[in-house]
């Protein structure tokens, strides 16, 4: 490579990268995710207790900082299109250590709902919805499962809706009311076209 | 009060205070107004009532009209009602015919944005400042005469640099102790920043002072049993704890003679009861006799009665000096001083709380005061810092900054505790220094050196070559074979997370203040803030003093303080306590309670309700009445409003001023 004009890869890099927060950010996107989260994430003093607790952080790209800082800043395009979005396991760790007694994991979830208004929602989260709705299970019994189950003593279904089908209309109405299979139905097909 | 009432002739003054009440108020109908209200003979506005063309303004008004009363619309008492008072008397009216109406912090300030409102509030306060002014009457202060002596409460550097100044001024002082020695907080420290003296070395010579000054009788191992009276006469009764060893000065006056302790040790040689020191937090040993380091002041011995099991042996080996005396019990003493500083200095946080740190849970996390000890050269390891796990040399420490400090989730301390940031670059200071090829970590959030030649430390520092890694430490945790410590962070300057191994982790734990010191400050009427420190009266303009007249603070008991800001400021409350000593006299506002003897039931419902202790019963014409200590009452008025009788009469808010202000403020102006 020359000196790297004309390479498509080197003029990515000469992009401008400042922050321009005038243009970048939405003042509302912190009121929507607070008033979502209800935890004061404007007080986040970038301290990195969060992602020092995560225990996806070292194993993946997500920073649940730099969402803290994405909120303050309301970079709501930057937050809401990162993938890394939905690798929070929402184990708490953070919200239990945080020193400013913010609750990050709930920023996390409500940008979640805000990007699920959006239809940005990876493929595997919305065949979940579609498990709940056809199962009430995020991760049905399967026949390894059963085996395992049987051979323990125990019955093969356990006490949830793999024995009580008849509770399975309840939770797709709840489901029916946030019209929840319906989108992640819809946005499934539009992937697919 | 017995001069003839004459019909009130009032003067109304508004202030301008540049844009802060004419940028909102509309200073012009505002003077206007004033103007037509009842007994208001003149009014006028100035731009800057406080300087001298407007006070001059005040004092020929008074000359000019004849005036009763005045009234200033203008900031607040706080600032500027002493001012207005001197205007009031230099005009030839007595300084309590003056009231003060507040439409700057009170109105312009907090309704910026409603100047309409912020005018129609400002006439009705100007209104009711009126109604009172047409009632108010000649006061005069009353005066109390000043024991000349001090007492200040803790002897750690700022107690000792408080009891010197005060002594030195030729003032009589007591300085009290609770601990056996004193010294405080700074003598257990090995080196101070940013100058890197060492501590005890700068200390003792100040130790040593107290501990002969002439004018200073120092008393440790005791502490405040009681406290009665008020400024420039408290009655303060001292407990002084069994110490089973008598002082050379005590066997004189005992009639021993040539006897007391002279520190010769042989005692504890003899004593065969082992107790962990305090002083070292428990990583030496001490006898149940004992001093806690060589240099204490005074070198007395003193006996742990809780562990001593009387076996007698130390008085055998006392000799012929009979300083010992097994049957030793508290003694109390009463003394007579006219002020009181308050230094009785900080605690260590809990930091176990803290669980995902892990001290007491991993042998080598340790605290940044068992640092201190452990690289100190008198200290239980003779300055070698070691592992506790294995007293192996450690190669790498992490330092914890904020340990518990501006933490807001209720278990740690909202505060910055100031002094970490310094003390931990010493440490790494230290450890590059004693032990060739040792790595500091410093985790940080922000790294406040705020202080004269601080940042140039913290540059020494960064060049000597510690690594500083900006996050708070999420976790640490222990591995169980090496006892290697590993850290977890987030190094937010990288944006990745940290799992650093360490030999040794030091926490730098939030400080809170000393416990069990709420009966102590209860006792001298200081309130604290929040947080547990002592309150002191006006953060920026009265830093030393608090609201207790004759009461002043010094040091870390009114907020985390380094060493130079707890001598300043120690300096400060001395230079206040010996204005009242040297003075002779004080001035009290009168605005205190009085009790019309007739109607009173002598109930003594009032006297529970007294905030400051002032009112007591008497017996007077055959039956009980109230009684006002006057020096003690602050006017809060508590008794006034809760007297049943209305048999207490508050001057200077009498009820029939206070119901003429709430008429004004109610009928509008119509009486």
């Amino acid at each position: 490579m020359a000196k790297g004009y004309n390479d498509p890869a080197m003029e990515e890099k000469f992009q401008d990268r400042y922050f321009h927060a005038t243009t970048e950010s939405n003042p509302e996107f912190i009121k929507e995710v607070e008033r979502l989260g209800r935890t004061p994430a404007h007080m986040c003093f970038q301290c990195g207790t969060c992602t020092g607790s995560c225990p996806s952080a070292p194993r993946s790209s997500y920073r649940i900082r730099k969402f803290m800082r994405r909120a303050v800043l309301g970079l709501e395009r930057e937050a809401l299109t990162d993938p890394d979005l939905w690798l929070c396991t929402t184990c708490y760790s953070c919200s239990d250590r945080c020193p400013r007694d913010i609750a990050p994991t709930d920023v996390i979830m409500a940008m979640r709902n805000l990007a699920f208004k959006e239809d940005i929602v990876p493929r595997n989260f919305l065949k979940t919805i579609q498990l709940i709705y056809n199962t009430g299970h995020g991760v049905p019994n399967n026949d390894v499962n059963r085996a395992a189950r049987v051979k323990l003593g125990l019955e093969a279904e356990p006490e949830t809706t793999h024995k009580y089908p008849e509770f399975i209309p309840g939770i797709q109405k709840i489901l029916d009311h946030y019209h929840m299979k319906e989108n992640a139905d819809r946005i499934l097909s539009e992937g697919e076209q | 009060m017995a001069e003839e009432k004459k019909q009130p002739r009032i003067g109304v003054f508004v202030c301008h205070c540049g844009t802060n009440i004419a940028g909102t108020i509309d200073v012009e109908s505002v003077k206007d107004y004033a103007a037509t209200l009842p007994n208001v003979i003149v009014a006028d506005d100035y731009q800057y009532m406080c300087s001298t063309p407007g006070q001059a303004k005040i004092i020929d008004a008074i000359k000019d009209h004849d005036l009763t009363g005045i009234v200033v619309a203008a900031c607040t008492p706080r600032l500027h009602e002493p001012t207005f008072r001197t205007a009031t008397k230099e005009g030839g009216l007595n300084p309590f015919r003056f009231e003060m109406a507040n439409i700057r912090d009170q109105n312009s300030w907090v309704h910026m944005h409603d100047p309409e409102g912020a005018t129609a509030k400002a006439k009705d306060a100007i209104r009711i400042a009126a109604a009172k002014a047409s009632l108010l009457e000649d006061l005069y202060p009353k005066s109390v005469p000043v024991e000349h002596a001090a007492m200040v409460v803790g002897a750690g550097v700022g107690g000792i640099q408080a009891a010197l100044d005060l002594a030195n001024a030729g003032i009589k002082t007591y300085l009290v102790e609770k601990n056996p020695t004193v010294g405080g907080r700074m003598s257990q420290l090995d080196k101070t920043f940013p100058t890197l003296d060492c501590s005890q070395c700068i200390l003792t010579p100040k130790m040593v002072d107290v501990g002969r000054h002439p004018n200073i009788e120092l008393h440790t191992y005791t502490e405040v049993e009681s406290v009665d009276g008020y400024i420039g006469n408290f009655d303060i009764t001292l407990r002084k704890k069994a110490r089973g060893v008598m002082s050379q000065d005590e066997a004189t006056a005992k009639g021993i003679v040539g006897g007391g302790c002279n520190g010769c040790g042989d005692c504890a040689a003899a004593c065969p009861v082992i107790k962990p020191n305090p002083f070292e937090f428990g990583m030496a040993p001490r006898k149940a006799i004992y001093i806690f380091h060589p240099q204490v002041v005074p070198l007395v011995y003193t006996i742990d009665f809780d562990a001593c099991v009387k076996c007698g042996l130390c008085v055998e080996a006392c000799g012929e000096k009979k300083a010992i005396d097994l049957e030793m019990t508290d003694t109390f003493e009463t003394v007579k001083v006219g002020t009181v500083i308050l230094s009785t200095g900080y605690d260590m946080f809990e930091i176990e709380k803290k669980r995902e740190w892990g001290y007491k849970q991993f042998d080598n996390v340790i605290t940044s005061l068992e640092f201190e000890r452990l690289i100190c050269a008198s200290g239980p390891t003779g300055g070698h810092l070691i592992r506790p796990s294995d007293g192996e040399t450690p190669m790498k420490v992490a330092f914890v900054l904020c340990a518990g400090s501006r933490d807001n989730t209720g278990v740690g301390k909202p505060y910055c505790s100031r002094f970490c940031c310094m003390y931990s670059l010493k440490h790494a200071h230290q450890i590059m220094e004693k032990i060739p090829g040792c790595q500091p970590y410093i985790f940080y959030m922000d790294i406040r050196s705020f202080g004269k030649m601080y940042e140039e430390f913290y540059y020494r520092i960064q060049n000597e070559g510690a690594k500083f890694i900006r996050g708070r430490v999420a976790n640490v945790l222990e591995d169980a074979k090496t006892k290697n410590l590993h850290v977890y962070a987030e190094d937010t300057l990288l944006g990745r997370p940290v799992d650093l191994e360490v030999d040794m982790v030091v926490l730098a734990a939030a400080v809170q203040p000393t416990e069990n010191i709420d009966p102590v400050r209860k006792m001298f009427g200081v309130s604290c803030s929040q947080d547990g420190w002592m309150l002191e009266a006006h953060p920026k303009l009265n830093p030393c003093g608090t609201t207790t007249a004759g009461v002043f603070l010094a040091g870390v008991c009114q907020g985390p303080k380094d060493i130079p800001d707890t001598v300043a400021q120690a300096e400060g409350a001395a230079s206040a306590a010996s204005i009242p000593i040297h003075t002779g006299k004080v001035e009290l506002e009168p605005y205190f309670a009085q009790c019309l003897e007739e109607k009173c039931a002598g109930c003594g419902m009032c006297i529970s309700q007294c905030p400051y202790s002032a009112l007591d019963l008497i017996e007077k014409d055959g039956k009980q009445v109230m009684h006002v200590t006057e020096a003690k009452c602050k006017g809060c008025g508590t008794c006034g409003g809760f007297c049943p009788g209305g048999a207490i009469y508050m001057q200077h808010f009498t009820t029939p001023q206070i119901v003429a202000q709430i008429d004004a403020f109610l009928l509008g102006g119509e009486q």
